[in-house]
């Protein structure tokens, strides 16, 4: 079926079934590989981007559940060439090991500072305790999003949604 | 490690006017140093490019999978090289005899060896190239060599004014030769080994930019997916291929050794095929074991055999009927999967007398061996393009992805990618083996006089050594595949290495008791077992460590105490058991409702010591604090070292806690993160690591921090509830 959707600010169509997962419709369509298959079941958090600001397990959304939507991906958090200041904190910190999960970690973290701009550590863990990291990155993530807390973001729930 | 200069470094011109050079690491001495492109036999050796617009790259033989080689083995090169690490561009090494890991012959990464097989060659190429820089600047203002320095990816002239690009350098640089070797620098000049600084992945990885297996894409992609019998060894008998044919956008079904393969023009189609496929399985060879009966079959073993003597000092039998009190105890792990964050996936591509596969591989030369298997190619017709990997921990070491990837690829001849779902990726597995521990010690009131460790499971090299041994000979033709892996097996600990991989960590028993006898009792289940991060030390270091502080207790002594006065002679086990102590304020009161427990464990050459403190919170175990001292020798990047100590506790704390994989008459029970569950963010204790300085030879990082959390965090369980656990998983029901 015709479908189209706003991915990073653009509209794109599409010609799939509408119950394809839009994580696999991120991937193969449009070629935004920076969000990542973990498990298919919204367990681990990998897959993570934003539905009209909020964060969605992409594994297990379908497609037609994002069209109409803004969908905003790993790909989509910078602005003007500049990095999100989380993508900035989780460079200077180090985050990644394998890297993998990152994409998801950072997601759910944009999603967290865009709606609460000044989080304590537990409403960090909070936000960050669906995203499963198997390296265990976490301490690293917990400093590289409390760097950033309380800073003005470029990124906020104002302007996503 | 001994190297010849002559073999060492091998100098040409390469196009475009850079200087290429190519470097022998060593122990492959014998092997040709040389490649020779227009036989297309050999590849080219680990090589080092300085382009004459100043573009450095570097061939990196080990792997990325987190463990951080991408910065830690450029920062090598670079220290000596006299550039920035970051002005160094890594690419991924091709297959070739010359990026073999030494210590084991094959192109893999594993076994945290990394740094320490690097640490020599590696400098010595960045050092032999910067002189080589430094002679053909000398040469342009004919100069003394001596009296150039380089800095910064220039060669300056004497008079400290003047100075060249090694990009402009170049050229002139491939035709200078070195006649002596290059001595290396002196720690105290150095500016990035031992300093803090980030990762060289860390801008890929932050912006989704990083290419993983899973995200390559080629021209014409289709996907594949493998549906696999539910209990390992078991054949296709029949299936409804009509049916699954006429899915929407299904392309091909058939077939494999391994399963049943569709292959559809978009993911999503081959795994809604996949529902509609039905499959009839041949159980003829399949296993119908269960967890239970391994460990009853794994008893009877241990009954049956006292096993192979693998360390015997003074006399074990005579020290237990001499001993007031012979104390005995029998330890249990489960099979444990990996849950690499990334499932298994691998990209092939099977066009016409070759195939190119691309994977996130830990042994490039054992998925060439595995994808020749399945065509009609020999090794030398596969081309392996290794990715980054988004994790390893020894599941990606075994080529069964890439031989699968590579077996519809030769169906379909067209570029296909085949992706394991979680469940598959879960279920299908090879796993670390379910292992059993019989421990005796005999006790003469508080003195330990003798030490008894029975070890009782199968070893890896059964299982690894199907495609281990042909890689080794890549020109063997294939029939001979199967007697390789024979001879393999038959030549263990003569012509090949000796598998340690059920022993290790129990034979290096570190204190200091007069009789020991330590055996392993060999039995395979015919469960698929394979290497898992720390391997053999991921549970001898639970019996060992666990059986001392019950013995500790029962000596009425301080666990602590206890093993210090067995570690006369032993400074480096003693440093860190005491700054961890110190660390961890040992003596200080424990806070209500928790207790402290410790384990002290060398693996890979590092001296581990941790102190955990924990509790049990809401009928769930709770880790509240790991304070870890460790000593790898000279440390080349702190904070990944850190960083890889802290996820090895992680690691080791998901298996204490959380993991099990069961077989219900040869089904694996467990499928996804829910009834495989990894540690999460709000679990993640207060950890501090704590790196004793040292000028040693670096030894590894990415495994060692795993194994003595597993038995600390036991023991601080046990000190609380005064219930000894001797399975694992641990569990909060006390």
């Amino acid at each position: 079926m015709a479908l189209s959707l706003t991915v990073n600010g653009e509209q794109q169509s599409l010609d799939i079934e509408g119950d394809t997962p839009l994580l696999w419709v991120l991937r193969d369509e449009l070629g935004l590989k920076g969000t990542k298959f973990g498990c298919g079941a919204g367990l681990c958090g990998a897959c993570t981007v934003h539905l009209n600001g909020e964060p969605v397990r992409s594994c297990s959304t379908s497609v037609e559940a994002a069209v109409g939507g803004e969908i905003t991906t790993i790909e989509g958090l910078a602005e003007d060439g500049q990095l999100h200041p989380l993508q900035e904190a989780w460079i200077a910190h180090g985050v990644p090991q394998c890297g993998y999960c990152q994409s998801g970690q950072i997601m759910s973290a944009a999603h967290l500072l865009a709606t609460n701009p000044a989080p304590v550590r537990d409403d960090i863990v909070a936000a960050m305790t669906g995203n499963l990291c198997r390296c265990g990155t976490y301490s690293r993530i917990i400093a590289a999003v409390e760097s950033v807390a309380g800073e003005s973001l470029a990124y906020d729930a104002a302007e996503e949604s | 490690m001994t190297m010849n200069r002559r073999d060492f470094l091998k100098v040409g011109a390469g196009t475009s006017g850079s200087l290429m050079l190519a470097l022998s690491l060593p122990g492959c001495s014998g092997m040709p140093t040389g490649y020779t492109p227009e036989t297309g036999k050999w590849k080219p050796d680990a090589w080092l490019e300085i382009t004459d617009n100043d573009k450095i790259h570097f061939t990196l033989a080990r792997v990325e999978m987190g463990q951080g080689t991408y910065t830690g083995l450029t920062t090598l090169i670079a220290e000596e090289l006299e550039v920035d690490p970051e002005a160094i561009t890594p690419r991924f090494a091709p297959v070739a005899p010359e990026y073999r890991n030494p210590f084991y012959k094959l192109q893999l990464t594993g076994g945290s060896t990394s740094i320490s097989s690097s640490w020599e060659p590696l400098r010595r190429a960045g050092a032999s190239a910067r002189q080589m820089l430094i002679l053909a600047a000398a040469s342009v203002w004919q100069v003394e060599a001596a009296e150039c320095v380089a800095r910064q990816g220039h060669v300056y002239h004497p008079n400290g004014q003047d100075s060249m690009r090694y990009g402009q350098l170049a050229e002139l640089a491939s035709k200078q030769s070195i006649r002596d070797e290059v001595p290396l620098k002196p720690a105290a000049e150095w500016k990035y080994i031992g300093k803090q600084h980030g990762r060289l992945d860390a801008r890929a990885k932050s912006t989704g930019n990083a290419v993983y297996g899973i995200d390559v894409e080629l021209p014409g992609m289709v996907y594949g997916v493998v549906s696999r019998p539910p209990r390992y060894g078991a054949r296709v008998r029949t299936f409804n291929e009509e049916e699954v044919r006429t899915m929407p956008g299904v392309l091909d079904v058939f077939a494999i050794e391994r399963g049943v393969a569709i292959v559809a023009d978009k993911y999503w189609r081959a795994r809604k095929a996949q529902e509609a496929l039905k499959a009839e399985w041949d159980n003829e060879d399949a296993l119908s074991v269960s967890t239970d009966e391994v460990f009853a079959s794994y008893r009877r073993a241990a009954d049956d055999d006292p096993g192979d003597s693998e360390r015997s000092e003074g006399d074990y039998e005579a020290a237990a009927g001499n001993a007031e009190k012979v104390f005995e105890a029998e330890y249990s792990q489960p099979y444990l999967a990996h849950a690499t964050l990334e499932p298994m996936n691998a990209t092939a591509w099977y066009r016409e007398n070759r195939i190119e596969v691309w994977a996130p591989t830990q042994a490039p030369d054992l998925g060439r061996i595995a994808a020749a298997r399945v065509t009609d190619l020999s090794p030398g017709d596969v081309t392996i393009n290794t990715t980054f990997l988004g994790g390893g921990f020894g599941r990606r070491l075994t080529q069964d992805y890439v031989e699968e990837a590579a077996a519809v690829a030769y169906r379909v001849k067209k570029p296909v990618k085949v992706i394991w779902s979680r469940e598959e990726d879960t279920q299908h597995d090879l796993y670390r083996p379910a292992m059993l521990h019989r421990m005796q010690a005999g006790l003469d009131g508080n003195r330990l006089t003798g030490w008894h460790h029975q070890i009782v499971g199968p070893q890896l090299l059964t299982w690894y050594v199907r495609n281990a041994a042909p890689a080794q000979y890549p020109w063997a033709p294939k029939f001979m595949y199967g007697t390789l892996g024979k001879i393999g097996l038959l030549a263990e600990g003569v012509a090949t290495p000796k598998d340690m991989s059920a022993i290790e960590g129990a034979i290096e028993y570190p204190y200091n008791v007069d009789n020991i006898d330590i055996r392993h009792t060999h039995t395979d289940p015919g469960i698929p077992v394979t290497f898992w991060r720390s391997v053999g030390y991921s549970h001898n270091g639970f019996a060992v460590e666990t059986f001392m502080d019950e013995l500790a207790y029962e000596a009425g002594e301080d666990p602590y105490q206890f093993r210090r006065k067995l570690l006369a002679g032993q400074p480096r086990h003693l440093e860190v058991l005491d700054r961890a102590v110190s660390i961890a304020d040992w003596d200080s009161p424990v806070p209500e409702g928790r207790g402290r427990g410790i384990a002290l464990f060398k693996s890979f050459g590092t001296f581990v010591a941790q102190v955990v403190e924990a509790g049990v919170e809401n009928g769930k175990i709770k880790v509240y604090k790991v304070a870890c001292v460790l000593d790898c020798g000279q440390v080349v990047n702190p904070r990944i070292v850190e960083d890889q100590i802290e996820g090895g506790i992680v690691f080791g704390l998901t298996a204490a806690i959380y993991g099990e994989i069961n077989f219900d008459k040869g089904k694996v029970r467990q499928s996804n993160f829910h009834d495989y569950q990894l540690m999460r963010q709000f679990e993640l204790p207060e950890v501090t690591v704590d790196i004793v300085e040292s000028t040693e030879a670096p030894t590894g990082v990415g495994e060692p921090g795993v194994p003595p959390v597993i038995p600390a965090l036991g023991n601080a369980l046990y000190a609380l509830t005064g219930k000894r656990q001797r399975r694992l998983p641990l569990t909060a029901d006390v």
